[in-house]
């Protein structure tokens, strides 16, 4: 085991099959893929299949931008939230609430 | 308001019961002066009118408990905001923990729904749920008063533990490594549910807005 060649996959086939859908993911993928990527950074070979897939698919393309809009629009979506005001009744439960606890 | 001693400072969350009237601003004035603010925070990230004034009661509630005063408005504003965040944060860890398995199980199935199951085009688009062409002039959505209305409706319709997630990471935007540790999930849990969370309000607003103003 401690040999030169311990690097290397004892089952090329898989390995093989795991490089083939990292350099050519699937639509599946590459959408987990794009969210993935707004919250980690992807692995070089991560981004590199992505890149093609993105290339090839104007699907995929715009599930990236609307990603994008979705993430902005939640940015701002507190800013567009209509006035709430606590009602009366609710405002003289939490004073009395108050009162009560200071005596 | 007999006496301001910093040295009878209490640690939050203990000392129920103790006289402590004398160094805390007015709890009146405060239910005025922050009580709509704390209330509307809370609205936006837990979407539940009922909870959310429960908890401006239990920020207020903790902030007597801690007992400070502070010489200005805006102070005594970001202290109590970081009270309610923390409350916030304990809601959605509760959320999280409680949320059925079948919240989980819809969100997965939701996901492989869009997807060709086998065969040659494994995990391509089907043709229904494609992203279709928003063609959106962006600045014109956000400002319409209907679009955030469809935003907020597709929003709330996320499972509470995914809900969690969304809006610690999205509205409040704080990085994953610490939504992971707010909510006690690992990173893997975390980008799953986001994921998953983009997926269906994604879904949802093109149904519910884009295709319907097309």
């Amino acid at each position: 085991m401690s040999s030169p060649d311990m690097n290397s996959p004892r089952q090329p086939a898989k390995a093989l099959a795991r490089v083939a859908s990292l350099l050519s993911p699937s639509c599946k993928q590459a959408s987990r893929l794009q969210s993935e990527g707004m919250d980690r950074p992807l692995s070089f070979f991560e981004k590199f299949g992505l890149r093609i897939h993105l290339f090839l698919c104007k699907w995929c393309r715009r599930y990236g931008e609307q990603l994008k809009f979705l993430r902005n629009a939640a940015h701002q979506c507190e800013d567009h939230q209509p006035a709430q005001k606590l009602s009366s009744e609710a405002r003289e439960r939490i004073k009395q609430r108050l009162q009560s606890e200071r005596e | 308001m007999t006496e301001n001693d910093s040295t009878k400072q209490l640690p939050p969350g203990t000392a129920a019961g103790q006289p402590e009237s004398g160094k805390l601003s007015d709890p009146e004035r405060w239910v005025e002066e922050h009580g709509d603010f704390l209330f509307k925070y809370a609205l936006v990230r837990l979407r539940d009118a009922a909870r959310a004034e429960d908890l401006v009661q239990e920020t207020f509630l903790a902030a007597l408990k801690g007992g400070k005063s502070f010489a200005g408005r805006s102070a005594e504003k970001t202290w109590l905001i970081g009270i309610m965040k923390n409350k916030i944060a304990d809601h959605f860890r509760k959320a999280s923990r409680e949320t059925s398995f079948t919240d989980m199980a819809f969100y997965a199935d939701q996901e492989n729904d869009q997807f060709v199951a086998d065969g040659h085009s494994q995990g391509h688009w089907l043709m229904e749920s494609a992203p279709s062409d928003w063609s959106f002039e962006p600045g014109a959505n956000l400002d319409s008063v209907a679009f955030w209305k469809a935003f907020r409706e597709c929003a709330g319709k996320l499972p509470k533990n995914i809900n969690a997630a969304f809006c610690l990471r999205e509205i409040d935007e704080i990085e994953t490594k610490e939504v992971c540790r707010i909510l006690n999930i690992s990173e893997n849990n975390l980008w799953v549910m986001l994921h998953r969370a983009r997926m269906a309000l994604r879904k949802c607003l093109e149904i519910n807005w884009f295709e319907k103003n097309a």
